[in-house]
């Protein structure tokens, strides 16, 4: 069965062997560049994934984050990222004044903007998770408020008026039926 | 008396001392004492004797309380809790026996383990940091956080599952992991090499995952050994955005080429293919010539 999965994964070509050209990076080489010592057998990266051209990845990570570590000696598990607003140019202008005016209670009097987390027992998870929050940050600070247009608004009141009437309209009928089935005494 | 009573001198002294003393014989050995404590043997004695231990009539005294678990009437503890299929099918679920990265730093601060070769299961299993008994289910190793953060060593480790913050500390250091299956067999060949040698049978292919991890080892987030390897770049860099380090490049590193060996799908060890026979004892490899068997090895 699994077998199957991986022979689909191959694609439809002729399993030759594709000249490799050493390039000195990670994901290439990790395939088992093969020497012609090595063993490959029919599940061999090589053969499962073929070589396509790709673009390579670019890695870095945002600058301009801090991370201070309290000045507890003792195992420290929180985690604690501040930068300075203004000048955080990887940030929009308009959305770095927005940041500023939402979480005003966050910044400081040198103008820096603090976060904490102590989610978990682990330092690494709640540098992840105080970066998580300032994405989350950013995210609503992009974010546009939607602007109902007139002839909309209008129609949004007449939709809700005609649900009352309809409603009331039930109601009566409702009242008119259970009316008809009461016996007074007479 | 014991000539182990003599405490005296080391090495000469005590051969001197040995030779004056009488032969050591059943007539001249005795326990320490305070070794050998007598039971209280019931019936006999001012401690042993009078009730033996049993109290004051009733059923204590003469036998007959009820069963184990009966609580007088009222519906038992082991009746009134519904049954639910906790344990159900253990016996059929597999188990990774868990490794922290605080052990592993531990066995590489120690030297057991040589972080300048790849590590595998074996090595783990020679430096005695765990102990993986194939027979009660186990599957291998799973990399676990505890020790996340002081964890400072660049290694090419391979293992069976490993959470996402284990993966995220070794890359982060510069290191290599990949989660790779072995099925039962191949596990126990794995673990210990040497009497599966000395049986003299031929290293057989290791067997690929079964359906419901077939998802798992496919996967570059879990940086399985059936991902495609052009996703892990990406899924590498996916993790250090998301914890927060420079991701260091480990071409420029000296160590590139043992980091990035890694083992073919089908095969147990590095080095040795399936299909060939190891003689321990005349230091020989005996590799298959046969054109089937050849075809067979290489499937």
């Amino acid at each position: 069965m699994a077998a199957r999965v991986l022979r689909g994964l191959c694609w439809a070509r002729p399993a030759l062997l594709p000249a490799r050209t050493p390039r000195g990076i990670l994901h290439r080489a990790a395939a088992g560049a093969a020497p012609s010592s090595e063993f490959r057998s029919q599940y061999a990266l090589d053969r499962l994934y073929p070589e396509q051209k790709r673009s390579d990845a670019e890695e870095g990570t945002q600058d301009g984050t801090k991370q201070t570590s309290p000045d507890i000696p003792v195992v420290n598990s929180k985690a604690e990222v501040r930068f300075h607003l203004a000048s955080a140019d990887w940030i929009a202008e308009d959305v770095r004044q927005k940041i500023a005016v939402m979480h005003k209670n966050k910044i400081n009097k040198s103008g820096e903007l603090i976060l904490n987390s102590e989610v978990s027992r682990y330092q690494m998870k709640n540098l992840a998770d105080c970066l998580e929050k300032i994405r989350n940050m950013i995210k609503e600070a992009t974010q546009k408020s939607s602007v109902v247009s007139k002839e909309n608004s209008q129609l949004l009141i007449a939709r809700v008026q005609k649900m009352n009437r309809e409603r009331l309209r039930q109601k009566k009928i409702n009242s008119t039926i259970k009316q008809s089935r009461r016996v007074d005494f007479d | 008396m014991a000539a182990a009573s003599r405490g005296g001198g080391g090495g000469p002294k005590a051969l001197e001392l040995l030779r004056a003393l009488p032969r050591v014989s059943l007539v001249n050995l005795r326990p320490n004492p305070g070794a050998k404590k007598s039971e209280r043997r019931r019936g006999r004695g001012r401690h042993g004797g009078k009730k033996s231990g049993r109290g004051h009539k009733g059923q204590r005294q003469r036998g007959n309380r009820p069963r184990l678990g009966f609580e007088g009437g009222q519906t038992p503890f082991y009746l009134i809790i519904p049954k639910y299929g906790y344990n159900e099918g253990h016996s059929h679920r597999r188990q990774y026996h868990p490794l922290s990265l605080q052990k592993l730093q531990y066995l590489i601060d120690l030297g057991r383990v040589d972080p300048t070769q790849p590590i595998d299961l074996t090595q783990l299993t020679n430096a005695r940091g765990v102990t993986i008994q194939p027979l009660k289910r186990d599957y291998g190793v799973q990399l676990v956080e505890k020790g996340a953060d002081n964890f400072s060593a660049k290694v090419n480790i391979e293992v069976q599952m490993a959470s996402e913050l284990a993966i995220a500390a070794i890359e982060k250091n510069g290191g290599v992991i990949t989660t790779g299956f072995y099925d039962p067999r191949s596990l126990e060949i794995l673990c210990k090499p040497i009497p599966f040698f000395l049986r003299g049978q031929p290293i057989p292919k290791r067997m690929l995952p079964p359906e419901d991890l077939v998802r798992y080892y496919t996967d570059a987030k879990n940086r399985g050994y059936l991902a495609n390897p052009s996703n892990i770049p990406e899924a590498r860099l996916e993790l250090a955005k998301k914890y927060g380090y420079v991701l260091p490049d480990i071409s420029k590193d000296e160590l590139f080429q043992m980091l990035s060996t890694r083992k073919d799908p089908r095969q147990i060890f590095f080095g040795l293919a399936p299909g060939w026979v190891v003689n321990m004892s005349e230091k020989k490899i005996l590799k298959p010539t046969d054109e089937r068997l050849l075809r067979y090895y290489s499937s």
